[in-house]
């Protein structure tokens, strides 16, 4: 029997982490829901995989000139990390403030975009705006860098009202104009010479230069502004100091973190929770820890009808996958393939689809991405020879009666120890079946690779292909 | 800007930047370069780990000091014959064989001056003779071939023609023993060093081994070291390394005391210079620009700094030195190699 601690704890991990190993699950469970909570949304040293070791095997992951071994980068981050939750927030903003390499040709950039996801994410999100509206790859994109004093671009300043803090209907076209106005002169570094590199895709003569940020005095607007009701000789600062006060700015932040860590679709209980967030945002200070933290300790969340209501994304199921077999633990060739999987499932990261990011949920899945979810699923569980799977099958072995399991046991440990994963009666009998045709299985003996230890693998690639494997 | 760097037993001068980033398949320019090394002829030989979108094309590229583009050889990727997953390092013996590292392959490959491909060397393992990961390779003056079994945390050395005949170190951080070591070379008595890669130092040994002394530390000060992947040393004693961590290159005396370092300062190489005239455009915004910027603290380290700063090394992988006291510092991101001459 499944302990509803465990069962919630593993709710926890897969929205703040990528699912949990049964060792990791353990780990949590020692601290307690409340102190999960707090470990996970104060990330301490992540242990992830260093640079240096990076570095030296993958010279594509030193340079990060390109997509894949940028992704690839991103990819061993998240396989790698010890504190989820900070590659949690960072993919939420990736989808959020949605900037893509096509237009940069500058991935360095992006992943210190992602960095900075990292640092600040879970921060104050007036400092968050303030760090996104300074960030190079972001000024790019939309075209930031064509703002000027004497000829206003209002891309940025739309999309920062429009898809990044208040949402569209909350705002004036005459405060879109005003806001831009505001952001004239912030630009990146050699902005000129940047822009042409990343125009005509130029790594010559000697590869990509990486960008900063830079304000141009000159180039800025300084003179009398009226923005949201207030008037002023605003700076980018001010308007963003005005945005974050706004009511329209905390429903936006709280049903975006809602949709992202809690459900894909918002109920009235989800609204009510929504609400409390807000309540927070504005108590805190802006802190979308505090938001978050609202969230997790919400009824609604810990509750059985929160789990398994949200498809889990590429990354999600890519990487929860790789870490539960405990695969990719040092740099080996072919990383990078791996990346593109999720490529193919419809997530490629550091290329969302466009600035709106990508459309989540039920979206995720279609015909093709079901089938690359699946099979890539299936694949990784299946391997008896990866760390996690031998862990899996070391547990089959000392919970059971002697070292055999009836065919019940086999299907309902490999559930266990994959979540636990509640699945349907019906999902259950064609597992339990399947395990049948073979009768008990004994793993008194057993040597990596035999076919005892195979028909666990194979059990966990069935498991693997259930649908409810492909919801979090 | 300075093109001088000195203390009072040695002087630099930087003198050129050879290469521009090559694309494709072959031709001029670089693929990642991972070492250098130069034969009596002034030819340049230069060792191209190449990304894997370039894999196909893993080569030894040739050119001269003049920068001419002589031409390549390889076999591509792969595991038979000649061909290369991830190379590292070269070494060229006196008698015109040039041996090369692959760290995945687990082998030593020769082919000669000409790129004909001779044989290979190695099989996987941790016997005596056997390999896991060779990374750094030297020849001492007796036609020997040392090799940094990196994996198995030692030296290997064998004759000209394959046969072991010395084996020493074991994984630790202690006198003799290495953590992921890469470079290694011998000096004008054959004395080893070895560059301990993940233990920020540089180790010296007698040519069968015995210890001797250890140069460096952990950190980012003067003498000290970020994961140093190449030595070099001239016919004085100084001590060249690759300092690539710190993306910079030391120079240490005889005695291991600190010299004078290089961060860096890349001209546009003639190829460089080549591809502006084609663009004259992306050349007039890069003649404005300013190529030494300041940067916010968050991306103050050193990686950063060269990612953004390009006449900086960034990843400077190896140092050699030829017969004429120039030092060439190959960088991996930059896809070229810096040229400096001794006094």
């Amino acid at each position: 029997m499944i302990s509803n601690d465990t069962a919630l704890m593993a709710h926890l991990l897969r929205r703040a982490g990528f699912g949990a190993s049964r060792d990791e699950l353990e780990r949590y469970l020692e601290m307690g829901y409340d102190g999960a909570v707090e470990a996970l949304l104060n990330p301490s040293d992540p242990g992830n995989m260093p640079d240096d070791l990076i570095r030296r095997y993958h010279v594509e992951q030193s340079e990060l000139r390109d997509l894949a071994g940028s992704a690839a980068y991103w990819m061993y981050r998240m396989i790698s990390t010890s504190s989820p939750m900070e590659e949690k927030i960072a993919l939420f903003y990736h989808s959020l403030f949605a900037t893509g390499y096509a237009k940069l040709n500058q991935a360095r950039c992006l992943l210190n975009q992602v960095d900075m996801f990292r640092r600040s994410g879970l921060e104050s999100f007036e400092d968050l705006l303030l760090e996104l509206s300074k960030d190079p790859a972001m000024i790019l994109w939309l075209d930031n860098n064509e703002n000027h004093g004497t000829a206003v671009n209002e891309n940025y300043g739309r999309e920062l009202l429009e898809l990044f803090s208040m949402g569209i209907g909350n705002y004036t076209e005459d405060d879109v104009k005003e806001c831009a106005r505001a952001f004239t002169g912030w630009t990146l570094g050699n902005a000129e010479y940047m822009s042409i590199r990343a125009a005509k895709d130029s790594i010559w003569p000697y590869g990509r230069i990486a960008w900063h940020f830079e304000y141009r005095d000159e180039d800025h607007d300084d003179g009398e502004k009226t923005f949201l009701g207030e008037t002023g000789r605003f700076n980018g600062e001010e308007i963003i100091a005005i945005i974050v006060k706004q009511e329209s700015t905390a429903r936006f932040l709280a049903t975006r973190l809602f949709q992202f860590f809690a459900a894909d679709e918002v109920t009235k209980a989800g609204e009510q929770v929504i609400n409390e967030m807000m309540a927070t945002y504005f108590s805190s200070g802006y802190q979308v820890r505090g938001m978050l933290r609202t969230l997790f300790h919400s009824d609604h969340f810990k509750s059985e009808d929160a789990r398994f209501t949200r498809v889990k994304a590429p990354a999600e199921m890519v990487v929860g996958a790789i870490r539960m077999a405990g695969k990719y633990q040092n740099p080996v060739l072919g990383i990078e393939k791996v990346s593109n999987t999720m490529l193919y499932m419809g997530q490629g990261l550091l290329q969302p689809p466009s600035v709106e990011g990508w459309h989540e949920g039920l979206e995720w899945i279609n015909s093709g991405a079901l089938v690359e979810r699946v099979n890539f699923a299936a694949k990784e569980l299946s391997d008896v020879k990866s760390p996690g799977v031998r862990s899996i099958i070391n547990r089959l072995e000392s919970s059971s009666e002697g070292g055999v399991l009836d065919p019940a046991d086999l299907a309902d440990g490999c559930l266990d120890l994959l979540g636990p994963i509640q699945v349907s009666d019906e999902t259950r009998s064609v597992l339990v079946n399947y395990a049948a045709r073979n009768g008990d299985l004994d793993l008194n003996g057993h040597q990596p690779g035999d076919e005892a230890e195979q028909r666990v693998g194979n059990m966990l690639r069935l498991v693997a292909a259930t649908k409810e494997y492909q919801l979090a | 800007m300075s093109t001088q760097t000195q203390s009072p037993s040695i002087t630099l001068d930087y003198v050129k930047t050879i290469g521009i980033v090559n694309n494709g398949l072959n031709g001029r320019g670089f693929a990642n370069p991972y070492d250098t090394a130069v034969d009596g002829d002034g030819r340049i030989y230069v060792l191209n780990r190449c990304d894997p979108a370039r894999a196909s094309a893993i080569r030894v590229g040739i050119c001269t000091i003049d920068e001419e583009y002589l031409g390549e050889f390889g076999r591509g990727n792969g595991a038979g014959d000649g061909q290369f997953v991830w190379v590292v390092a070269m070494a060229l013996a006196g008698d015109g064989r040039l041996f090369i590292t692959d760290e995945y392959n687990h082998r030593v490959t020769i082919y000669n001056t000409s790129g004909a491909y001779l044989s290979h060397w190695g099989v996987p393992g941790s016997g005596d003779g056997e390999l896991n990961g060779p990374a750094g390779i030297a020849i001492d003056s007796s036609g020997n071939v040392i090799v940094v079994d990196q994996h198995n945390a030692r030296i290997q050395k064998f004759s000209a023609d394959g046969k072991l005949i010395a084996i020493w170190g074991s994984f630790g951080s202690g006198e003799g023993q290495f953590n992921l070591p890469w470079g290694v070379a011998v000096d004008q008595h054959d004395n080893v060093y070895v560059c301990d890669w993940r233990n920020d130092r540089i180790q010296k040994f007698t040519n069968d081994g015995e210890f001797l002394a250890v140069f460096g530390e952990s950190g980012h000060g003067e003498g000290q070291f970020q994961r140093p992947t190449s030595v070099a040393i001239d016919p004085e004693g100084f001590i060249y390394v690759a300092d690539w961590g710190n993306e910079r290159v030391q120079v240490l005396g005889p005695d291991g005391s600190f010299q004078l370092l290089l961060r860096g300062q890349a001209t546009a190489s003639k190829w460089a210079e080549d591809y502006f005239a084609s663009n004259p455009e992306e050349k007039a915004e890069r003649d404005v620009a300013n190529l030494h910027p300041d940067l916010p603290a968050h991306l103050n380290t050193p990686y950063h700094i060269s990612s953004q700063t390009e006449p900086f090394f960034w990843g400077p992988v190896s140092v050699s030195l030829d017969h004429q006291g120039r030092l060439y510092v190959a960088e991996t991101n930059r896809h070229r190699f810096q040229v400096y001459q001794k006094r």
